[in-house]
């Protein structure tokens, strides 16, 4: 058993990105199941707040494919895009909960 | 290269219409459907994230004309086929 505060410390450690960071979605379009959708990809957004790790989706959905391979652990983020970045119209922002290897460091964080 | 699923944001499909006092199930088939489904999650038969996968892998032509629980039963078909667990299938 894991004490919950070290656990906790594990995930931060594991967290890449905190809020206020500017990431990028990558622009990768994988024929298999994941779930950065195709809107997203590859556009810019912000880290609102780290929400747990969890097993990546993408490599759950394989397991009967490929059973030896175990899923990624990952942290999951809520981030926040611009309707602007995602759609080309729009005032609102919209927020995704994306795992971290869905997302790659964007210039500096917001302040 | 993306599945059919993912349409999101893309035009020629209207807008979401949401159906007044819609019910949770439209016929019974649909709540044995549900029921089935969550029964072989929970029991291990497969990940909720393979029954997604088995979703978006149907031929793009056959997804579009299925109902949203159609989509589950041949989701459901295509995991518990044969010993195989419908992979040779």
């Amino acid at each position: 058993m894991t004490e919950p505060a070290a656990e906790a410390a594990a995930q931060a450690a594991a967290a890449r990105f905190a809020p206020g960071d500017r990431v990028r979605t990558r622009a990768l379009d994988p024929d298999r199941h994941t779930r950065l959708p195709r809107y997203a990809r590859g556009c810019t957004g912000r880290i609102v707040a780290v929400t747990g790790t969890w097993p990546l989706a993408d490599d759950v959905a394989r397991r009967r494919a490929e059973p030896d391979v175990e899923p990624r652990v990952e942290p999951v983020y809520t981030v926040a895009f611009a309707a602007r970045e995602l759609w080309g119209e729009g005032d609102h922002e919209v927020t995704l909960d994306l795992w971290q290897s869905y997302l790659e460091p964007h210039g500096k964080a917001a302040s | 290269m993306s599945r059919v699923n993912d349409v999101g944001g893309q035009t020629g499909f209207g807008s979401v219409v949401p159906e007044e006092n819609e019910p949770v199930f439209h016929a019974d088939w649909e709540a044995r459907v549900y029921a089935l489904n969550t029964a072989l999650v929970r029991r291990g038969a497969y990940t909720l994230d393979e029954f997604r996968d088995a979703i978006e892998r149907m031929p793009p032509q056959a997804y579009l004309a299925a109902s949203y629980y159609e989509r589950w039963l041949h989701a459901i078909e295509e995991l518990t086929a044969g010993p195989s667990g419908g992979k040779d299938d």
